[in-house]
């Protein structure tokens, strides 16, 4: 059944009703991204915003959310376009509870598809970009290879992009069993890197045409074999 | 004005900001058109021209030919492919020799999306890219006194009105779940992709636009036309009487705040009216 309208999604969406170009970034918490990771991070998340804001277009179409997994998983910001995105300071605590994160990244790209749907807003098909400096922990191994599952198939459907980032630490060959398209790996701690070509990157996407594969800047933040 | 055109019969053939400057009725008559065709601001943004094609014609019977086409964004030669879509297409469809029934007109359009569609491909195989090179949408439109008939591949529209109904939507886009998915002409399955409708009766005016103008001209998501947006503009194009001085004024609409509040694609918007007591 559909959710009622709500007043606030009206109002929004009347007033901006350009279409949408969702990203979630879903960012390990976990206590081994303490101290510098997680500096550089939060840096990462303050370049984000900068360099939408540089363009005319992306503050009103692109639209971030951002889901922590730790010991919980926190939805820190939903959906939000970004000039009216804050970048957050995050913390970090605990074990790595990834497959949690995946599930609730998933479910709130759904929501928010219902709601654009709901409005009438037409939208672009959203990106998930999960970082992390490990594996998943503290969670049943079943539980992982669901997550890992939903991936596949909502890939498949083409109901979203799911990318994994590691950081150095991170297990690639457990990273590359979880997420479908080939993990790509953060040379250092090159966030800010990275968050410009996220945001060139959902540029590309927000101006593009698919039927043809946009044509993505390939990475100059990763670790080259 | 420094417009070219491509070819006589009163073809008038836009491109980015050119248009040929010619006093109605142009040879048109008795059909009045006005046109523009202009780089969004996310494309003057990142130099990119403009990668949408217009172009019209008078046809047999002094029927009107109308052509719009837009290139994807993604694919490197996208405006080229627009171009010669419409070049082709308008050109196969205005050197016809006579209109046959409304069957017969949906066949002779689906025949110009062909041609143009092999146009496309010998084009990529002469300059060794991939077809998907020249990836563009193409909206065809053929009217008469007595009926409209319209072919669409992709996204845009084409709208006609008339007396008794007002704006009636003739195409609508063909978009997928998600806005930036649409159908291209160089698609494999393109054919199958093709939507052909005929409106029987008087058309008053009309008009057929890329995508760019979709959320301000259209109730998204039906595709059904909103006529606030239609009514004066139709009124102007009737009233017109001077083409080049009617397409300038179309363009300074079109990067009005107005419009580019709304939108940061291309832009192509060509209108018609059809003189009275036609």
């Amino acid at each position: 059944m559909a959710e009622a309208l709500r007043l606030e999604d009206a109002v929004e969406f009347a007033e901006n009703p350009e279409p949408r170009c969702p990203c979630v970034l879903l960012l390990d918490t976990s206590g081994s991204m303490q101290g510098a990771p997680i500096e550089a991070l939060n840096r990462g998340l303050q370049t984000f915003k900068d360099d939408l804001m540089r363009d005319p277009v992306a503050p009103k179409r692109v639209e971030v959310a951002i889901v922590t997994f730790d010991n919980d998983v926190n939805v820190v910001q939903d959906f939000i376009t970004a000039d009216r995105f804050e970048a957050p300071k995050l913390e970090c605590q605990g074990m790595t509870h990834m497959a949690a994160g995946i599930n609730t990244a998933l479910d709130l790209v759904q929501a928010r598809k219902d709601r654009y749907n709901q409005s009438g807003i037409p939208y672009y098909r959203p990106w998930v970009f999960m970082i992390t400096d490990g594996r998943p922990q503290g969670e049943m191994p079943d539980f992982v290879d669901l997550a890992a599952q939903r991936i596949r198939e909502e890939e498949a459907t083409k109901r979203v992009v799911f990318f994994g980032v590691g950081v150095e630490g991170a297990d690639i060959p457990i990273l590359s069993e979880i997420v479908v398209r080939t993990p790509m790996r953060l040379r250092g701690l090159n966030f800010n890197e990275l968050f410009v070509w996220l945001s060139r990157s959902m540029l590309a996407v927000s101006d593009s045409k698919v039927g043809e594969p946009v044509a993505l800047q390939p990475p100059g933040w990763t670790v080259v074999d | 004005m420094d417009g070219r055109r491509l070819i006589a019969r009163g073809l008038r053939w836009l491109r980015g900001d050119k248009a040929a400057s010619q006093q109605f009725p142009e040879g048109l008559a008795p059909w009045r058109v006005v046109g523009a065709s202009i780089a969004g601001s996310s494309h003057q943004n990142y130099g990119q021209p403009c990668q949408d094609a217009a172009g019209w014609a008078l046809g047999p019977d002094r029927c009107l030919i109308v052509a719009v086409a837009d290139g994807a964004g993604s694919a490197k030669l996208g405006g080229e492919g627009a171009q010669l879509a419409v070049s082709t297409a308008v050109n196969h469809l205005a050197g016809r020799r006579s209109l046959g029934s409304d069957d017969a007109s949906k066949k002779d359009l689906i025949a110009a999306l062909e041609l143009a569609r092999s146009a496309l491909i010998s084009e990529a195989e002469d300059r060794g890219v991939d077809v998907r090179e020249l990836a563009t949408t193409l909206i065809l439109l053929q009217a008469t006194p007595d009926s409209v008939t319209a072919l669409q591949v992709g996204d845009g529209s084409a709208v006609i009105e008339d007396r008794q109904n007002g704006v009636i939507g003739l195409t609508k886009p063909q978009i997928g779940e998600y806005i930036n998915e649409t159908t291209f002409i160089t698609a494999e399955d393109a054919m199958g992709h093709v939507e052909t409708v005929t409106h029987q009766g008087k058309p008053s005016g009309g008009a057929v636009f890329s995508d760019g103008l979709q959320l301000l001209a259209l109730k998204m998501p039906e595709g059904t036309p909103h006529t606030p947006f239609f009514d004066p503009l139709l009124r102007f194009v009737s009233y017109a009487t001077d083409a080049s001085a009617a397409d300038e004024e179309l363009r300074t609409f079109l990067r009005s705040p107005r419009v580019t509040s709304q939108t940061t694609d291309d832009l192509t918007l060509v209108l018609f009216a059809l003189d009275g007591d036609q």
